[in-house]
């Protein structure tokens, strides 16, 4: 749900406006300044009278010799020059699509579409603004799930910080924002558009030789879900790199990174918060969806036994047309008097799985009320902390 | 000439082309609009369903007559609940409304754990399988123990040899397949796989 804040929206509507008309005349005129031949078709409007004259003699004048100094300082420098930012019509519209806090000035908004692959300098690129975002953004969704979601399993965890904070959403959320790429770095380029070397077609991104993991060399050595933890990225993938360029995606998801750092630094926290909340949060992520079980009737015999529940057993509660070529079957698993999930199929072994698969989520997706995340506490006049369901694990067979 | 003199079977005025234009009016007028209005309107005056509660409730209520459908699996199960939530509480004792027991089981036999091996008992199952596994499968194993041929395999694994003829088995009979079967096969499996991810 978007918080609709009519003062400030308003406010920053004019104020924008009252700044895009002097802006865009900037923009058209440095538009116009750059394209050498449409600049002749241009002047019969400028020349009306005789005192115009003059000036458009002036403008003639500075053209060519902004031209002849501006553009080889432009070219010199791998990405736009601080003063671009103010002349930028996609940037200002960026800034109000996005709803983004006054505070955030254009300069770091077009800091923030600098890939380091772009330019190499970090005092002008998004690398160090992407790395504090990228420990925000998955600081946030992790506490998110692990208190909504106390007993969720490794392997759905990681796939569903995937979901919400991984490369594809971000390069999403990007094609949403409506931020285009340049097609190639430059000082001259819009600082609008999203600059990065691009990866020269066909190159497969590799993994790194020297990484943490032991053994990385053998090939068939088994990676469990727990050395993922502490070898791997917080969605269980190693990080794959190219020697030169980066891909379309890393460069999408570096950016939306350093626009959520962007505004914690300005804004501050709470901001950013709203921002994690609308932009992140709100995106819809069915959690049923991203089980896997291969033997889920074994595993709810093991949960049973390790929960001290009575053995479970599955038991037909309805059915129709055994002998028939579609037969449909209702079993229900069963643990003393108490139904723990209850399945349908066209066989009894497919409603009796089913039946498991659907009480084995009615306990991983088990969700407290009134949850409250550890980070809430960083606000001030908190209510005193009370601790959140911890649970003890998912099953190991 | 017969056909002539029978004249044609069906009267003239249930085929309106053959009469004259002029007589199109009186075939309009001489419907029946009355009674089929009628008709028509007390076969829709038909009883509301039991379920929206009898006539003689006046106060308000809440109509719940959700379509029958498989349990949310977001609603989590009382059992399964920890103990200090509070939905343990506030859920109803539910009505037995029929007696597990009584309900019929998925298989036709169930059988129960015996636990009635020893070690050297369980030490011989692997002796067996060793020396001979042609002769002892684990099915002849499970009879020869009175156990599941689960439990032969909990307790001891094929040589290599014999899982390489196996394979070798497997493999035979798997080429005399013909496309048809591989795919029906194929599909069986991946329709397997699909019950895990309930899709």
């Amino acid at each position: 749900m978007k918080r609709l804040q009519l003062q400030r929206w308003s406010n920053s509507v004019l104020s924008t406006r009252a700044r895009t008309g002097s802006h865009l005349q900037h923009h058209l005129y440095n538009a116009v300044r750059r394209q050498s031949s449409t600049a002749a078709a241009v002047q019969p409007e400028f020349s009306t009278g005789e005192a115009e004259h003059e000036t458009f003699e002036e403008i003639k004048l500075k053209t060519i010799l902004r031209r002849t100094h501006s553009r080889p300082n432009q070219l010199k420098y791998p990405s736009p020059p601080t003063h671009a930012a103010h002349e930028s019509a996609k940037l200002a519209a960026l800034h109000a699509r996005l709803y983004l806090p006054s505070r955030l000035p254009y300069e770091t908004l077009a800091r923030t579409l600098v890939d380091a692959s772009a330019d190499q300098d970090p005092n002008f690129n998004n690398e160090s603004l992407s790395t504090l975002g990228h420990d925000l953004l998955t600081y946030y969704t992790s506490e998110h799930l692990i208190c909504t979601y106390p007993r969720l399993p490794l392997s759905v965890i990681f796939a569903s910080m995937y979901a919400y904070v991984g490369p594809k959403t971000l390069t999403a959320m990007t094609r949403e924002w409506g931020v285009e790429h340049a097609s190639s770095p430059g000082g001259e380029v819009d600082p609008g558009l999203l600059q990065f070397q691009r990866l020269a077609p066909g190159t497969e991104l590799q993994e790194k030789e020297d990484g943490p993991r032991p053994y990385q060399s053998q090939p068939h050595w088994r990676k469990t879900v727990t050395s993922k933890i502490f070898y791997d990225n917080e969605f269980g993938d190693t990080a794959k790199t190219a020697a030169e360029g980066v891909s379309a995606d890393q460069a999408s998801a570096t950016f939306v990174r350093a626009v959520m750092s962007a505004i914690y630094l300005h804004a501050g926290r709470p901001a950013a918060k709203r921002f994690f909340q609308q932009h992140f949060l709100s995106r819809h992520l069915n959690m049923a969806e991203l089980f896997n079980f291969e033997q889920p009737t074994r595993d709810l015999t093991r949960l049973c036994a390790r929960e001290n529940f009575e053995r479970p057993v599955a038991k037909v509660i309805a059915e129709t047309g055994r002998k028939s070529r579609h037969p449909v079957f209702v079993v229900g698993i069963f643990s003393g008097q108490d139904k723990l999930g209850e399945g349908q199929g066209a066989s009894l072994s497919e409603a009796r799985e089913r039946a498991a698969v659907a009480a084995l989520k009615g306990w991983y997706l088990y969700s407290p009320l009134n949850v409250r995340l550890p980070s809430a506490m960083e606000e001030d006049e908190a209510a005193p902390w009370k601790p959140v369901h911890v649970d003890l694990g998912e099953v190991i067979v | 000439m017969a056909a002539i003199i029978t004249g044609p079977k069906r009267p003239w005025l249930t085929l309106p082309f053959l009469l004259p234009s002029w007589t199109d009016s009186l075939v309009l007028g001489s419907r029946r609009h009355q009674s089929s209005y009628r008709r028509t309107k007390q076969r829709l005056r038909v009883k509301p369903d039991a379920s929206f509660g009898s006539s003689a409730e006046r106060q308000d209520h809440i109509i719940y007559n959700p379509p029958s459908s498989a349990p949310n699996v977001y609603h989590t199960p009382t059992k399964f609940l920890p103990p200090d939530d509070v939905r343990r509480a506030m859920r109803p004792e539910e009505p037995v409304k029929q007696d597990v027991e009584s309900l019929p089981g998925v298989f036709k036999k169930v059988y129960e754990k015996k636990y009635h091996l020893n070690p050297s008992d369980i030490e011989e199952i692997r002796k067996l399988r060793l020396e001979d596994p042609m002769k002892w499968s684990r099915h002849k194993l499970a009879k020869r123990f009175d156990c599941s041929p689960m439990f032969v395999a909990m307790v001891c694994e094929a040589s290599q040899q014999k899982k390489e003829i196996q394979k070798q088995v497997l493999e035979a009979v798997q080429s005399r397949w013909g496309a048809k079967r591989r795919m029906a096969r194929e599909d069986r499996q991946l329709r397997r796989e699909a019950w895990g991810r309930d899709m």
